[in-house]
């Protein structure tokens, strides 16, 4: 304990938003902790060493604590790799509501060349709440109609735009054109259909041709008129970027499997995903991953299993899909601090306790492409890892003592803790 | 006043009027005298006379039977064997009154009438009428000789008429003015944004209701058309419209309040809730066409239709035979139809699914004319009776039959003259120097001809010109490649169609004698294939699950004597958590909780109940979750938010006990809600308590004996900050302030006038009108006098200050501040004042006004005195309101015992039903919740809820369900694929997005929009 008394001292003021951390100067060793290393596998008393930002050392707690300055004793702890967010809006939306504060989406049909980086507020008062919990990278995604944007990755412990970088412009999402339209009630049944099956026909002949135009225009490296948007598409073609489609339904998820495959794009990933299992050897032979939707989400059709959207990951692992989880939805940005619950549910109905976490942490990196760097309690990645009181994809065990991005130790304050200690304050005093 | 009185309650009206307009050329003064002799003549659906007479004189039946003698002044038809039928009547059409335009209704001049433009009930259908020829027309086709029409337009929609469906003028058509009083829960062309709800049209119509008897009452009043209209109204025939089967208790209890009763017109879904439609007691008008089928041979195209939709393909057809073996009277009626002419090919298909043929044409004859009072006059042919009537070639079912004429009050329609030739079959043509055959196919009318060698393959028949006029037919054709060679034949039709002679000239112009004989008749291949789809019909079978959605009941579950044994007991009493814990359950209450209970010794008597044991080993028993917070299972709109104040609308009458989402609620412990209105206005609607006894019927569903509670709502939902324009009061919070001073002054005046009144001694009452009855201030003066408890849906310090002010210096209490999320920061005056605080466990962010929300608000307020609750607001969460609970162990450290209260105990004394549920001991109800686990933990699944002793959900039980629907979907699927290889029309799948309702939510037609939900 001797040697830990640095990590106490008072390394943030009383600001709102934390102070972003310093690099890592002093190597750090946790021990006597589970060590939940990402990948499925669990070491009991087990250590985690890192020093300059890298991991150096996981395994067995004995031998190795000379060799680190600080040792932190997290005696019956559990070590987490930290966990992943991917397709949200964290950082382009402050209050849902209040619109000068949203940035999360434009107006068109067709924009890949908006960046969500480049209106990524690094400072937003929510992210630290979502640090809290556990969740310390993100996928930054921008919202729309058909082709939204481009996504980047970060990492939620920085002081500006770049310094939270990642992996810059990792993806462009779009979201699949709908294949089913809503109907009214038999009394009064919404108008059929052919019109509308027409205007979709014709919706997905433009992005065809919007498709065509990009690959025709990705085979020129420098081209004498510059396009924004099929600029921004060049990158699916070569495969430096990720094609994220947005889809549910069985139809859709097929569909755009299919055109991804015609139109050249050499990484196609499936957000959303609640049919994915119908179709999983589409998905295992075209090597596309899911995204999955919230498992903390009702049902998709009024008489599907009451807990399909919970077992949804057991499905697709049964299924050899390559998945991981999101909090796509309602309360999207705020509410992502319960993504690790969501990952328990998913344990709760049938998935194994380290697959759970592996859907948030190792299979999410690779699904984002930072997996070299992120993901897993490795040798040689990022120390971005969480020390937990209990179990972490609960919500009694989750108390996150200790987080750490590329080896800094970040704040787990808050602006929500703050108005605690403050009103706790107040209380106790009889005010 | 006195005319609409005597219209509704008079005998048949005498002939017609004798104002008609004088004659501008000599009069038809002849005898409109006609025999109709040689008949099948049905006088009714169940009498039939062989070789009857039908004597009619001036548009009234004389005679009708057998040995009628026709005097000497009659025109007589001899039928020679074809039938003769009462006309059939439609109930339910709007027939010549169309509703309101845009531009009519703005040219409306409102005079001195109610206030709200869906109220019209001084729209009288006869003084409205305008003649509508066509429609009349393709009526009549169909063999309808009297519509029963009104404006379809309106929640009061003013009466209808009787009307003949013949060319006369208007004046002359009406034969029954003010038939009955119409009225439904839709605005219709009503500029008014007030009702933008089910609930509040219910709420507007029973105001109207009380306005309306208080108007004939009140000495001094403002004049009011409608008002006094409906006045009168509410003492004759009543006819509602339902939208789906859960309007009908809807209407019925409505009309119950007034002492009434009366017709309705429903969906055509009843089949599905049999027993809540014949308790309701009103004689319904039905649709029946047949739905089209879905084109399922996509098996992804499949999943998007849902079950409900699969079985109401499959039942619709069988909703009358079943509405008449549970003994509900009705008629059909073809309102709403596609294709009028489809009516008799769906009017087979009742016959096939059950419904005695007899009942199905009483049911378009006889039955209307009784529900309308018409009964003297059609329906039927007896002397006396108006002469309305058809002529067809079969009985009216029979799938050859043809309406030749349709006779409207003695006045003849030609609908397909019996005289015209039917030519279709296989002639010998004989050409003198060859023979031929000649086939002609098709209706009279569309005759087509083909001409071929009688040795030659079919291939080889050329097409023939054919065209019969009268008795001559003239043919011509050509072979093949050579229309040089044109043979033409013209000539006379003999023998009923079976024998052709005549000239004809061929190619080179030599004249020569033709004949053709007829070998064979024709017959339609199209009807075959109708009579293969009617037989299929009668075949089809399936259940009637309860609800009639997946995941219903094919038997409902009783309540049986249960001991758990073994558990962990969350008791939620001073005896904490339990281990080793028996609980025994019986008539629907918890008996006894100890260790190793002895089970006979708990019942004294001889006769001991069969007992079922549970075992509860390794497993966790808590009482049933409570969420204050809900908007499950509510039809057609959570907020009535079109006025600032409307206490009146009630959630109650809008409960839908058809929602998935009650099921799926049990699936999560979830055993009671509370349904709140949305948080659009400062006042909303009155809340419902349910219990979630999936299954039963919307009334069975509330909580008997709940006290009464309404919405409250503070901040930027009542001042409209998030969403378009708008300028309704209140905009800010200083509005919402005075807009509650406002209203609870004036409910005070309203408290003191009723006061007044009944402290009159009934000497001082004479000659004066009791003061009025008003159901919004009602509902405010009920919160004054402590008898109705408030949720108030409440974010920021200072509305949460500001409201605990109005209530303290109006001397009533807030029972409790839902959402209340910077309740942390005044949990002291929230103690004082002696509310509760319900709230989200992490929400925030959302909006401007929950910034400062903390998920530290339910444990700091706990801490601090406050009885607190953790709420769902969402139909998701609420099934996973144990981890919500647990939240507050993991935010401010409330301890699992405590934490677990927060969803069940603590919200019960909220809705002070503490005494009845929210805990586990003997003489609560047993609404128990057996959980494979601690229910605080993320692995917690509900394997058992019971409510009232009653299983709703088992998780075994669930995957049976779940195996038996996915046999049922796959039934039903390949009968709609049959049905389309047979060729019945489909429509495309599509999505059937549920209803889900949310605070923010405004009018009924939300559901019909994308987009995400955003929570309070």
């Amino acid at each position: 304990m001797a040697w830990s008394w640095l990590l106490w001292l008072p390394i943030h003021g009383y600001a709102q938003i934390p102070t972003p951390a310093p690099p890592q100067s002093r190597s750090i060793l946790i021990t006597g902790c589970t060590v939940h290393v990402g990948d499925g596998k669990v070491i009991d008393d087990g250590a985690v060493g890192f020093r300059s930002g890298r991991i150096d050392y996981v395994g067995f707690d004995y031998g190795v604590k000379a060799q680190y300055d600080t040792v932190i004793h997290a005696k019956g702890q559990h070590v987490y790799p930290g966990f992943i967010l991917p397709d949200s809006p964290l950082g382009l939306v402050e209050v849902e509501q209040t619109r000068a504060t949203v940035d999360k989406q434009d107006v068109g049909r067709y924009e890949p060349e908006l960046r969500a980086i480049s209106a990524y507020k690094s400072d937003s008062r929510v992210t630290p709440t979502i640090r809290s919990n556990g969740v310390l990278l993100a996928q930054v995604a921008p919202r729309g109609l058909t082709i939204a944007g481009t996504s980047s990755v970060v990492q939620l412990d920085a002081w500006d735009n770049d310094g939270a970088i990642v992996k810059a412009d990792d993806g462009v999402f779009m979201s699949w054109p709908s294949a089913y339209q809503r109907q009214g009630w038999w009394a009064e049944p919404g108008e059929t259909d052919s019109e509308k099956k027409d205007e979709r026909a014709k919706k997905l002949d433009e992005l065809r041709q919007f498709f065509r135009n990009a690959k025709a225009y990705s085979a020129t490296k420098s081209p004498a008129i510059v396009d924004v948007r099929l600029e921004a598409l060049r990158g699916l073609f070569d495969g430096s970027k990720a094609l994220f489609v947005r889809a549910d339904a069985a139809r859709e998820i097929t569909e755009a499997v299919q055109f991804t495959k015609a139109e050249g794009v050499k990484r196609t990933v499936i957000v959303g995903g609640y049919d994915a299992w119908r179709v999983a050897d589409l998905l295992r032979d075209n090597k596309v991953d899911v995204v999955l939707r919230r498992t903390h989400s009702l049902p998709m059709r009024p008489e599907d299993d009451i807990d399909l959207p919970y077992k949804l990951p057991a499905l697709l692992k049964e299924r050899g899909i390559r998945f991981c989880l999101s909090y796509t939805g309602d309360h999207e940005h705020a509410g992502a601090r319960n993504l690790p619950f969501t990952a328990g549910t998913a344990r709760a109905y049938g998935l194994s306790s380290e697959d759970a976490l592996r859907a948030i942490t190792l299979d999410a990196a690779a699904l984002l492409g930072i997996d070299q760097r992120c993901g897993s309690l490795t040798v040689g990645k990022d120390a971005t890892l969480i020390v937990s009181q209990g179990d972490a994809l609960d919500m009694r065990g989750n108390d996150v003592r200790w987080a750490f991005i590329q080896g800094r130790r970040i704040a787990l304050d808050d602006h929500q803790k703050q108005l605690y200690r403050q009103y706790q304050g107040k209380l106790e005093k009889g005010q | 006043m006195r005319l609409i009185l005597a219209a509704l309650f008079c005998a048949p009206l005498l002939a017609h009027a004798q104002t008609s307009a004088p004659p501008s050329h000599v009069r038809d003064a002849a005898p409109k005298v006609f025999a109709f002799t040689n008949a099948i003549l049905h006088t009714d659906a169940r009498t039939v006379v062989a070789k009857a007479t039908l004597l009619i004189r001036d548009g009234e039946v004389v005679a009708a039977g057998a040995g009628v003698i026709v005097p000497a002044d009659a025109v007589v038809r001899d039928l020679n064997g074809l039938h003769l039928w009462p006309a059939l009547i439609e109930p339910y059409s709007d027939l010549g009154l169309a509703a309101s335009t845009n531009e009519e209704r703005k040219a409306e001049n409102k005079g001195a009438r109610h206030w709200n433009s869906a109220l019209r009930a001084d729209a009288r259908a006869h003084e409205l009428y305008k003649s509508d020829g066509e429609k009349a027309g393709k009526l009549r086709e169909q063999g309808f000789a009297l519509a029963v029409a009104h404006r379809m337009d309106g929640i009061a929609r003013g009466t209808s008429a009787a009307i003949a469906l013949n060319d006369e003028a208007p004046v002359k058509c009406i034969v029954q003015p003010d038939a009955a009083a119409h009225f439904s829960f839709r605005k219709g062309s009503s500029p008014d944004n007030y009702p933008s709800s089910l609930m509040g049209s219910i709420a507007l119509l029973r105001q109207a209701m009380h306005d309306a008897r208080w108007y004939e009452q009140a000495a001094s009043k403002e004049p009011d058309a409608v008002l006094e209209s409906l006045a009168a109204q509410l003492k004759g025939r009543i006819v509602t419209e339902a939208s789906d089967r859960n309007d009908v208790p809807r209407w019925s209890r409505l009309l119950k309040e007034f002492g009434l009763t009366g017709l309705l017109k429903g969906a055509g879904d009843e089949y599905a809730r049999l027993p809540e439609i014949k308790a309701a007691g009103m004689p319904l008008i039905v649709p029946f066409a047949q739905p089209e089928a879905y084109d399922v041979e996509d098996p992804y195209d499949a999943l998007e239709v849902s079950y409900a939709r699969l079985k109401h393909w499959e039942l619709a057809m069988r909703n009358a035979y079943l509405l008449d073996s549970a003994g509900i009277a009705f008629a059909l009626t073809t309102h709403g139809r596609k294709e009028l002419k489809d009516l008799w090919k769906d009017l087979r298909k009742l016959v096939a699914s059950g419904l005695d043929s007899a009942k199905a044409i009483e049911k378009l004859t006889v039955e209307p004319a009784r529900l309308f009072g018409l009964d003297q006059r059609y329906g039927a042919l007896r002397p006396g009776m108006r002469a309305s009537f058809l002529i067809t070639s079969h009985h009216l079912l029979h799938e050859k039959n043809t309406i030749h004429e349709t006779w409207v009050e003695g006045k003849r329609f030609t609908i397909d003259d019996p005289g015209k030739l039917k030519l279709a079959g296989t002639y010998n043509l004989n050409l003198a120097d060859a023979i031929l055959h000649l086939e002609v196919s098709g209706e009279p009318g569309k005759h087509e001809a083909h001409v071929r060698k009688p040795d030659e393959p079919d291939s080889l028949k050329v097409k023939a010109r054919l065209e019969v006029s009268g008795g001559v037919v003239s043919i011509s054709w050509s072979p093949k490649g050579k229309p040089e060679e044109i043979t033409r034949l013209n000539g006379s039709v003999h023998g009923g169609g079976g024998v052709w002679d005549g000239q004809g000239q061929r190619p080179g112009g030599a004249w020569f004698v033709w004949s053709a004989v007829r070998r064979a008749e024709g017959g339609s291949e199209k009807k075959d294939k109708d009579e293969k789809e009617e037989k299929k019909a009668a075949q089809l079978v399936g259940s009637i699950t309860f609800p009639l959605v997946g995941y219903g009941w094919k038997e409902a579950p009783k309540a049986e004597t249960i001991v758990i044994r073994n558990a962990t007991v969350w008791t939620n009493t001073s005896k904490g958590i339990l281990r080793n814990t028996d609980v025994l359950i019986h008539g629907g209450m918890v008996k006894a909780v100890g260790e190793k209970l002895d089970v006979p010794a708990v019942f004294p008597g001889k006769t001991k109940p069969s007992v079922f044991e549970v075992d509860g080993t390794g497993r966790h028993l808590t009482c049933g979750i409570i969420d204050e917070h809900s908007h499950i299972a509510i039809s057609r709109g959570v907020n009535e938010g079109s006025h600032h104040i409307t206490s009146e609308v009630r959630i109650g009458d809008v409960v839908n006990p058809d929602d998935i989402n009650i099921y799926r609620n049990l699936s999560g412990g979830v055993t009671t809600v509370q349904q709140l209105h949305g948080s659009a206005n400062v006042i909303g609607g009155q809340s419902a308590v349910i219990k979630l006894r999936w299954g039963h019927g919307a009334d069975s569903l509330l909580l008997e004996g709940a006290r009464p509670r309404i919405k409250f709502a503070l901040g930027e939902n009542v001042k409209q900050s998030n969403w378009g324009p708008s300028s309704r009061f209140p905009q800010t919070r200083m509005g919402v302030e005075q807009a509650f001073y406002d209203a609870f002054h004036q409910a005070r005046g309203y408290q003191a006038e009723h006061d007044r009144w009944n402290a009159m001694k009934p000497k001082e009452r004479t000659g004066k009108a009791a003061p009025r009855r008003d159901l919004r201030l009602e509902a405010l003066a009920e919160i004054l006098r402590g008898e109705r408890d408030i949720s108030c849906h409440s974010y920021v310090q200072s509305e949460i200050a500001m409201l605990m002010h109005v209530a303290d210096s109006m001397r009533f209490t807030v029972n409790t501040f839902t959402h209340i999320l910077e309740g942390y920061k005044v949990a002291p005056a929230m103690k004082a004042h002696g509310t509760s605080a319900s709230t989200f466990s992490d929400w925030w962010a959302y909006k401007q006004e929950v910034n400062e929300a903390i998920p530290y608000n339910a444990a700091l307020l706990h801490r601090n005195g406050v009885n607190t609750g953790i709420n769902s607001d969402d139909a998701e969460m609420s099934r996973r309101l144990n981890q919500e609970a647990a939240k507050a162990v993991k935010y401010g450290g409330v301890s699992a015992e405590e934490a677990w209260k927060m969803v069940t105990l603590n919200p019960a004394r909220m809705l002070k039903l503490d005494h009845r549920i929210g805990s586990i001991e003997p003489g609560k109800d047993a609404d128990l919740v057996l959980w494979n686990t601690d229910p605080l933990s993320i692995d917690a699944r509900a394997l058992k809820t019971y409510v009232d002793g009653v299983c709703y959900f088992d998780e075994a039980k669930d995957r049976e369900q779940r195996a038996w629907i996915a046999g049922e979907r796959d039934r039903l699927v390949r009968a709609m694929m049959q049905a389309k290889a047979d060729g019945a029309p489909t429509r495309k799948a599509g999505r059937e997005r549920p209803r889900l309702w949310c605070c923010e939510d405004l009018g009924e037609d939300e559901y019909l929009h994308d987009g995400d939900h955003i929570h309070e």
